[in-house]
């Protein structure tokens, strides 16, 4: 199938997201489109899908002209596609999830699971893909998700796949299974579109490359005709920023550590975890997801009660005290989920951004806020963190998720606590703010806070911290110092025991 | 004591009871599936049973009151969809201003129409018939619960065997519980999960249309000001409880049937009315705390588990 976007231009109001794009998509191609967070892809390919309908410019599919009145149009017509955050039903199985919405029904409207069955475990086997259909979607990990999400297209007939960011939350066992699975698609003549920002997929996977930036269309070429620097180059419209030096530090000063910390929910295997994080430093913990990297975060924030052990921060022992007693005493926390843990999205950016210092003297009296404060202090925070926003006013939840992202960031970082814990804190974040917060974590590492990244990222991991933890199955591996360990050494120590399946996880946290 | 209360004539009280808080709790079921948080349904079967008793008094016939019945239930549930589907309106808000209105509109109507306050009787109303069925009728205690019932009685049986295969098998339960549980994923599928959620407040609208002819013109034959007397509560209840189940929900309707026949009878043993009053609703109290309970001892050993 042949689908062609001809001048394509998306409005917002005054905004133009899409910007007269024209773009050619061909049968056994995977097309990659990428650019930063907020570039117009995924609203460019929202119009393909008929997700958005308001729209000027023609869609032609196999050089007929067509337009949808909504996404069933588009699906009937051949075109599918994976969202980022999945469209699941946890409580259904992965069968009734499959067929949601094209069962195979009888004259009284009941469905027919026999046959459908046997259509889905077909396309299991014709694909390989690695999935039992009788499971609950509730009970699977995230890869073997998107495998349902992409079942459920091919179950339609979809010839043309498109991808929101398929593999920002896969494991790189996933990613690979994933990989595999667009290669046979792209054999039987199916064409991909891959929405991404990670160029190194893009040059292992892609056939061509579509480059997006502020709604306009920079380059599409084959993947041969063009490089990895040019991409990145068009991606952020002019030069890459230099990786910042840091500062030579000599740290001896302690500022946490966990002394033989046991933490329910772990299969540490009765070995307790302990780790120092020393003033002036940045430890990063490096680990495929969901190997109880989220547990540790918790208990060090207080979320999570640990079973023995010592907590150590500023030599105050924290085991015992809650939340907000931890980050009085020194603690700073930036979440993996800035949605939903980060952030109140439906309050301002001032509300957002002053929330943690409401006790402050400067910033309430103990009746009323100090308003003219509380501006000046986030205005500062947005200017000084680069945050796009139209005012302080604004709610957080029109910005985009780098935005977003910085704003959590500058929040948490300019209380200036001894510890900060940053976990993925770069995670779907385009590449200017990826920079930005990587500059400012190591700005605090300089002025001698201790600094504890948690991340899936090997890369981040490895360029940021000064030793690395790596955590596997609930252990965390000795001290690895930073200039010495390679990134295929970090890959054995995360990959070097098997994942245990949710189910068992689930049985272990029962007390 | 126990045995002058457990006999025959209780069985068959049991069983008129439990009918009309079946059907509403059913309709509730429905919409609960389908992710539509209604509370009205005191509202729907109230106007159930005044339509009912309209019906059957101006057609003289059972069939025609009990349509009557369905088009008031379905009449409410269009203004609860038209509030909270088309409009953004709190289902809770919408949920209170229909047991409102319900309540004011048919003790208007009363007055209005049959130039009567409190009570409407009349010579006209034409009951549903009931349904003696051979042989079961002759087995001791169970034969007057499950014989001599009127016909809503078996529908509401049938229709809740129907339910429980619906939600399993049937595409438009799939439909209602996709609707419910995650409705862009229904929407990514190309179906209108606005439509689905009002399809299920129609269903609910007629089910309890029927739960509310079976208050007024199966066994009495009258109406009566705020004749549904807490009984769409209850059935609200249920459903939250039972979590729109339809087996589980067949039981606990039973369960407070018991309860509500039993609480007439210990009145003749002296028991004070104000307490028996109150059994049922105790009921429906300690089925909530048993509920929560458990799901909190759920929450506990789940405690701290994210969603990977």
């Amino acid at each position: 199938m042949k689908a062609e976007l001809h001048e394509i231009s998306v409005k917002f109001g005054t905004f133009c997201a899409v910007n007269n794009v024209s773009l050619s998509f061909a049968p056994g191609e995977i097309h990659a489109l990428v650019g930063e967070n907020g570039a117009g892809k995924s609203t460019a390919m929202s119009v393909l899908f008929g997700l958005n309908t308001d729209y000027q410019g023609n869609i032609f599919i196999n050089d007929q002209l067509r337009r949808w009145k909504s996404p069933a149009d588009a699906i009937s017509a051949g075109i599918g596609m994976v969202h980022q955050h999945f469209m699941l039903q946890e409580t259904m199985s992965v069968l009734e999830n499959v067929i949601l919405c094209s069962e195979p029904v009888n004259k009284l409207g009941f469905v027919n699971f026999a046959a459908a069955a046997k259509t889905v475990q077909n396309l299991i086997d014709s694909y390989d893909l690695q999935i039992d259909q009788t499971q609950k979607v509730g009970e699977l990990s995230v890869g073997q998700r998107q495998a349902v999400e992409i079942l459920k297209l091919l179950y339609r007939r979809s010839e043309f796949l498109i991808l929101d960011e398929p593999t920002a939350v896969l494991t790189p066992n996933e990613k690979e299974e994933l990989f595999q699975s667009l290669s046979n698609f792209k054999a039987s003549g199916k064409s991909i579109i891959l929405i991404t920002h990670k160029i190194d997929e893009v040059m292992m996977i892609a056939d061509k490359v579509s480059v997006m930036r502020s709604g306009n269309l920079i380059s599409s070429k084959l993947l041969k005709n063009t490089s990895k620097n040019e991409i990145q180059q068009n991606i952020i419209g002019g030069k890459l920023p230099k990786p910042i030096k840091r500062k030579q530090m000599h740290p001896k000063d302690i500022g946490f550590e966990m002394q033989k910390v046991i933490i329910p929910g772990l299969a540490t295997g009765g070995k307790p975890i302990s780790l120092k994080v020393y003033l002036g430093e940045i430890v990063g913990i490096a680990g495929v997801s969901g190997n109880g990297q989220g547990s540790l975060v918790e208990a060090i924030v207080g979320i999570r009660n640990i079973l023995s052990g010592n907590m150590l921060l500023s030599n105050e022992n924290i085991s015992d005290q809650d939340v907000s007693a931890r980050r009085k005493i020194g603690l700073s926390y930036i979440p993996e989920d800035r949605q939903s843990v980060g952030l109140a999205l439906d309050a301002s950016v001032l509300e957002n951004s002053c929330v943690s210092q409401m006790r402050n003297k400067q910033f309430s009296n103990g009746y009323f806020f100090n308003l003219q404060h509380l501006f000046k202090f986030s205005e500062q925070l947005v200017s000084e963190y680069d945050i796009r926003v139209g005012s302080v006013k604004s709610k957080v939840r029109t910005m985009s998720g780098g935005n977003k992202q910085k704003l959590v960031v500058a929040r948490e970082l300019e209380q200036k606590k001894q510890l900060v814990i940053a976990e993925n804190p770069t995670w779907g974040v385009d590449i200017g703010a990826i920079n930005k917060i990587h500059q400012e974590l190591i700005k605090m590492r300089d002025m001698g806070h201790a600094i504890l990244l948690v991340s899936n990222e090997i890369e981040e991991i490895m360029g940021l911290s000064d030793r690395i933890h790596v955590m596997a199955n609930g252990q965390l591996s000795e001290s690895l110092n930073s200039d010495q360990v390679t990134a295929n050494k970090l890959g054995e120590l995360m990959l070097s025991r098997n994942e245990p399946a949710l189910s068992e996880k689930l049985e272990m946290m029962r007390p | 004591m126990l045995g002058s209360i457990f006999d025959p004539a209780f069985a068959d009280s049991v069983a008129r009871i439990s009918i009309p808080i079946l059907l509403a709790a059913l309709g509730g079921a429905i919409c609960h599936r389908a992710g539509v948080f209604n509370i009205a349904l005191e509202g729907f079967l109230l106007m159930g049973a005044f339509m009912a008793v309209f019906g059957s008094h101006f057609t003289s016939s059972a069939t025609l009151g009990t349509l009557s019945a369905i088009c008031g239930g379905i009449f409410m549930a269009l203004l609860f969809a038209e509030f909270h589907l088309r409009r953004p309106g709190d289902p809770i808000v919408v949920s209170i201003a229909i047991n409102l209105i319900s309540l004011g509109l048919s003790t208007y109507l009363l007055r209005a129409i049959f130039d009567v306050s409190g009570v409407f009787q009349s010579d006209q109303i034409r009951k549903v018939s009931l349904l003696d069925i051979p042989i079961i009728e002759n087995i001791p205690f169970l034969g007057s619960f499950f014989s001599g019932q009127s016909l809503l009685f078996y529908f509401s049986l049938a229709i809740v065997i129907f339910a429980h295969f619906f939600f399993k098998y049937h595409q438009l339960g799939i439909w209602l519980r996709a609707a419910g549980e995650n409705k862009q994923a229904l929407e990514a599928g190309g179906v209108s999960s606005k439509k689905i959620q009002f399809i299920s407040l129609i269903l609910c609208g007629a089910l309890c249309g029927l739960g509310g002819a079976q208050l007024s013109i199966s066994n009495v034959g009258l109406f009566v000001e705020n004749m549904s007397a807490g009984r769409g509560w209850i059935a609200v209840v249920i459903v939250l409880v039972t979590g729109g189940r339809a087996l589980p929900l067949l039981g606990l309707v039973f369960l407070f049937g018991t309860v509500d026949g039993a609480s007439l009878r210990v009145q003749g043993f002296g028991w004070p009315q104000q307490f028996t009053e109150m059994m049922p609703y105790l009921a429906s109290l300690l089925a909530l705390i048993f509920v929560c309970y458990r799901k909190l001892k759920f929450e506990k050993n789940t405690q701290g588990i994210r969603n990977v």
